[in-house]
């Protein structure tokens, strides 16, 4: 009985080979296009503290800290943040501010602190971080209350 | 026939994570060729938080003015690694041609002191065939 299991499967296993030895090969093309392609990612918000002299409000004093943004990208894209328009400042606070958003990015793309737009033609991640600084002239100074600002970090 | 079935299985497994996960908002180019006054896009806005957010569609001119387009749906909410479609239908205004950039925007932590829009913007030219 083992005897002729044993015939069976050699000449299964010879039809095998006979087989593959007869089979032809086709290529089997796959293509596929990237178009540019951008993730951000918020991580943290940032947090704007007031300098001792009251005349700057900013993610860059002691204490305060800057938004965090991971980006993603295949390249060919642009990063950029939007002046800010929008800001809720408290009733005490009637005197005018200069605020001036601005990121730098670490990782695949090194970024130097800026606040103007920069082309990214390579691909890969960063970690971004976004700052924003209030400053008042004169005697103007920052007043007790909530200050809430939005920064728009745009990739196109 | 056998050949084109495997093919059109294995792109669609291999694109479908690409198109469900690893964008924010696809496409980001885009050449429309139309034959009406206006012109439509479709676009597919990607959650990639592993929570729910508010997102919103805006369309502006080169200029970042806000362009008076029908987007449906312009405002909803976004199931986490989830993505939908969106349509966006511009009109030419009467000109020959016309480039508008498409936004998602989205403020995934609102209520903070120093909130982050992230705003994923694709620029899409339009040109009118007559």
């Amino acid at each position: 009985m083992s005897l002729v299991r044993a015939a069976c499967a050699a000449a299964l296993l010879v039809a095998g080979i006979d087989e593959a030895a007869l089979a032809t090969t086709q290529n089997v093309i796959f293509n596929g296009t990237i178009a540019p392609t951008c993730t951000l990612v918020v991580a943290t918000n940032g947090t704007m503290t007031a300098s001792p002299d009251l005349q700057s409000l900013s993610s860059h004093n002691g204490g305060g800290s800057a938004g965090t943004v991971t980006l993603t990208t295949t390249g060919g894209v642009s990063l950029s943040v939007d002046p800010v328009t929008t800001m809720t400042v408290p009733s005490a606070d009637s005197t005018s501010t200069t605020w001036t958003p601005t990121y730098s990015a670490a990782g695949a793309h090194a970024i130097g602190e800026t606040g103007s737009a920069t082309s990214i033609t390579t691909p890969g991640a960063d970690l971004v971080s976004v700052h924003l600084a209030g400053t008042k002239g004169g005697s103007n100074r920052f007043a007790n209350g909530n200050y809430q600002a939005t920064v728009t970090l745009r990739c196109e | 026939m056998k050949h084109a079935r495997i093919l059109a299985t294995a792109l669609a497994v291999g694109l479908a994570p690409i198109a469900a996960k690893a964008q924010s908002m696809s496409p980001m180019r885009g050449e429309i060729n139309s034959f009406t006054d206006v012109f439509a896009v479709r676009v597919f806005p990607a959650n990639p938080y592993d929570r729910k957010i508010r997102v919103e569609i805006h369309v502006y001119d080169q200029d970042f003015q806000p362009v008076d387009a029908r987007v449906s749906p312009n405002v909803f909410q976004l199931a986490s690694q989830a993505s939908r479609s969106v349509l966006v239908v511009v009109p030419f205004d009467g000109a020959a041609e016309r480039k508008v950039r498409i936004c998602t925007e989205s403020i995934p932590f609102p209520n903070q002191q120093t909130q982050i829009r992230a705003q994923i913007c694709g620029k899409f030219f339009g040109r009118r065939k007559s």
